[in-house]
């Protein structure tokens, strides 16, 4: 623990309470950031983490409590004021203007004022900071180019420039490739030890606030739990504090089970400048893994057995028959169902009702001759999905965009499940969720792999593809790279093929 | 009473609020206002208008537009001019300008729906190009050659003192209440209007949704037109000139999100009655037609300022009752 402090901490979050309606986001919270220190902040989805993040970014206002930066009482009422007590902050998708250059976005906010930009300066000044950063990007380049990666460090570049004190990482790394993250790790010490900034950094990956963080704050229901220096954590204990009990395992073990008879067959599947030659079978049953780095395309191929963008060549089997999907209504009626990545913008309404969004897929099963729903049929569906997943909720009535982010998930498992698929293929299904709600996803999956579903899991976590899967298929670049039997695969052999060595397809 | 008042937080409730206070006015000043004549009568003077509005929900519900209804309108009344003037029966010419409506907005749904385009361009474009039609079909006449029967139907009344088109009104706002509250296909609707990836990616036909709402806008829009032609007795290539923006204030005065996914046929409802008691009113009051388009201008425009000083004022007296805590 080298911690370059004075013992004068930056910022000291004070006794903060917040109240939306009926749930408490924070009670009586307490933390104090020291320059020069990354500090972890971790907790369950609802454990008051984004309430904390929006407080001291000034997006929202604490009822209760006090913010003290270097010693001297703070109130932050927006993000401009914000910024000028230097606390910046990076999102997992960064908020750039596409259509401006990479200076000009550092320089959004506080452009050399005066009637004329002075644009030489601007560019030089640019390149200054990312240079230092140890990132090679073009400043002249339009932000609408550039990799997520790139766009975050934009985004440090940003901070920098306003001379940032306190930097916010929320979930940076969801998106981003292991490389990537190395890269923005570096660049995350390099800010502590250069500039002696104090981190906040978010992530649902412990291993990563294992590699990064100085010091750990557990959060839960609002309250905070603990705060110790990395050495004294270990990950079951971190685990036990942020669930408040034990957790036997972060993955149900796989029970080796018989998968059963060839469901799907895919051959040479390919589709122009996006996957070439994807081939495999599903079996009845079984868990098929998809593996890659981001960029592999393996959600393109997802897309295309669900018929959102059909491939160009190459042939499914679904049955021993030859089917063409090229339409998700196609894919549906197959029994093909995909499960997206992005809840947000493709997977749920969210201003409309749990019940709604749980039907939404299977409604024709709804309608009566007129086309009238059965109110009651359908609100007998949402309450069996409700016990059988779990699905914390107030009502089924409740919009489905007021639940976290694991019930969410349930909602979307609810309600492709109820258009009985033979073949389901989850997107990312514990992308954003907390520790707690992954361990219930993965059990739900296997439970549903049991009971004759057959399985395609797409997963950038790499031991979550390990434990979970029967079979894994390894892309690189649209391309397949190998299928390897779980017991014969490990890290080591999956990563391997993910960057490019070429071994014995079986 | 908490009941009472969260209703009159919602937007129907200030609506409810401003029609009493019209009505109150209304009937005040003018003895006559809540005569059933003068009720039928204001009625039957926008009920074109009225009907195009309900479709135009649907369409802005799901977060499109489709400014060429008027010009459908137009066109549909000229062609049954030009059709029965050229000696077709009365009847087939009918069934041919619904047709006409029918494959027009098809016309529309093919190209927002294939093409991808969007509503706003494609449907102002229909706007010009029906508008065209119907000029090039009747020239700078006023064609007036419908059958007695027909022209009575547009003017009688047929029961009670109720004419056919405010049944025709009714009978549709019934459905149209029916279709969005309790079938599938209004859930989609509003499905589409929300967040359309969500739809699309829970494999909902939202092509074939779209297409079926712009076809209906083309039917109604057509029917609207005939009933129009039935009320004047005659036709003329500049009926219905810029009703659209009428019909399309009415939907948003009536709380429709123009950003679609949100908003009902009640609050429609509610807009119409202001929109059309406040014209009667200016209108038994002599108030000329210029400065009544003015004052329904005005209305839309607080309907966009009203909801957002509401919540300027509510939370400015949240933040000081904190501070007297």
């Amino acid at each position: 623990m080298t911690l370059k402090t004075s013992n004068q901490p930056i910022l000291e979050v004070l006794n903060i309470s917040k109240r939306f309606d009926m749930t408490q986001a924070l009670s009586n919270v307490s933390l104090k950031m020291y320059p020069g220190e990354i500090h972890a902040l971790v907790g369950e989805n609802g454990a008051g983490k984004s309430t904390l993040i929006k407080i001291l970014t000034g997006v929202q206002q604490a009822d209760q409590g006090e913010l003290r930066l270097s010693g001297a009482p703070v109130k932050i009422s927006n993000s401009q004021e914000a910024q000028t007590y230097g606390i910046a902050a990076i999102y997992q998708e960064p908020l750039l203007f596409p259509d401006l250059d990479v200076a000009e976005n550092i320089f959004i906010s506080h452009q050399d004022h005066g009637f004329f930009v002075h644009w030489d300066k601007m560019y030089k000044e640019a390149e200054k900071i990312l240079s230092g950063l140890g990132v090679r990007i073009d400043v002249h380049n339009s932000a609408s180019g550039l990799t997520l990666a790139a766009q975050q460090a934009v985004e440090i570049a940003k901070a920098i420039s306003l001379n940032v004190r306190v930097l916010i990482m929320d979930e940076p790394t969801a998106s981003l490739s292991d490389h990537e993250v190395k890269q923005l790790f570096r660049t995350a010490r390099q800010l502590k030890q250069e500039k002696n900034v104090a981190i906040l950094f978010i992530s649902h990956r412990l291993e990563e606030v294992f590699e990064i963080a100085d010091r750990i704050t557990v959060l839960r229901d609002g309250k905070h739990i603990s705060t110790r220096p990395l050495s004294t954590v270990t990950k079951e204990s971190l685990v036990r504090e942020m669930v408040g009990r034990d957790v036997d395992q972060f993955y149900a073990t796989r029970k080796t089970r018989a998968v059963g008879k060839r469901i799907c067959s895919v051959k040479n599947l390919s589709k122009e400048s996006t996957f070439y030659d994807i081939s495999f079978d599903l079996h009845v049953g079984e868990i098929l893994g998809f593996a890659g780095l981001v960029g592999s395309s393996r959600t393109d191929v997802g897309l295309a057995m669900f018929g959102i963008n059909p491939a160009d060549s190459g042939s499914i089997e679904l049955d021993d028959n030859i089917v063409e999907i090229n339409s998700p209504q196609t894919a549906k009626k197959l029994g093909v169902a995909y499960m997206t990545e992005d809840r947000h913008q493709l997977g749920l309404a969210m201003p409309m009702s749990v019940t709604s969004n749980i039907t939404l897929a299977s409604l024709n099963q709804y309608l009566n001759r007129y086309g009238i729903i059965k109110r009651e049929k359908e609100g007998k569906t949402a309450k069996e999905f409700k016990n059988r997943l779990q699905i914390k909720t107030p009502s089924l009535e409740q919009e489905v965009g007021t639940l976290s982010g694991g019930n969410q998930q349930k909602v979307m498992f609810s309600k492709w499940l109820n258009t009985k698929p033979k073949i389901i293929i989850l997107d990312e299904p514990t992308r954003g969720i907390d520790v707690g709600a992954k361990a219930e996803v993965h059990a739900m999956i296997h439970e549903l792999a049991e009971k004759g579903l057959s399985i395609i899991c797409i997963s950038s976590d790499l031991p979550e593809v390990l434990a979970m899967s029967d079979r894994i298929l390894i892309m690189r670049e649209g391309r397949q790279m190998g299928i390897l039997a779980s017991r014969e695969a490990t890290q080591e052999s999956v990563l391997s093929l993910a960057m490019g060595q070429k071994i014995g397809i079986s | 009473m908490s009941i009472i008042l969260n209703k009159l937080k919602s937007w129907e409730g200030f609506l409810s609020l401003i029609l009493i206070s019209v009505i109150l006015v209304n009937s005040l000043n003018s003895e006559s206002f809540l005569s059933i004549d003068n009720q039928i009568n204001l009625f039957e003077l926008s009920v074109e208008k009225i009907i195009v509005a309900l479709i135009m929900v649907f369409i802005i519900l799901n977060a499109e537009i489709d400014l060429s209804v008027a010009s459908m309108m137009g066109l549909s009344a000229c062609a049954l001019g030009w059709l029965v003037d050229s000696g077709t029966p009365m009847i087939l010419a009918l069934g041919l300008c619904l047709l006409i409506g029918a494959m027009g907005g098809a016309f529309n749904g093919y190209w927002i729906t294939v093409f991808k385009l969007p509503s706003l361009v494609v449907t102002l474009a229909m706007l010009i190009g029906f508008r065209g039609l119907a000029r090039v079909l009747v020239e700078d006449r006023s064609i007036r050659v419908f059958p007695s029967w027909f022209e009575a139907l547009g003017q009688q009344p047929i029961l009670g003192p109720i004419p056919l088109s405010i049944i025709i009104f009714l009978g549709l706002l019934i459905l149209a209440v029916i279709i969005l509250k309790f079938t599938g296909f209004g859930r989609y609707v509003y499905f589409i209007g929300i967040n359309q990836n969500v739809a699309l990616y829970s494999g909902i036909n939202v092509s074939r949704v779209k297409m079926i709402l712009f076809t209906a806008s083309g039917i109604i829009s057509a029917l609207a037109g005939i009933l129009f032609a039935a009320r004047l007795g005659a036709v003329r290539g500049d009926m219905g000139l810029s009703f659209e923006l009428d019909i399309i204030t009415m939907v948003l005065l009536g709380g429709v999100s123009i950003f679609g996914g949100s908003g009902s046929i009640n609050g429609v409802i509610l807009s119409i009655l202001i929109v059309l008691y406040l014209r009667n009113g200016m209108s038994l009051s002599n108030i000329t037609g210029h400065i009544q388009t003015g004052v329904i201008g005005g209305l839309l425009i607080l309907s966009v300022l009203i909801p957002n000083l509401q919540k300027m004022i509510h939370d400015f007296l949240n933040q000081r009752r904190k501070q007297l805590q």
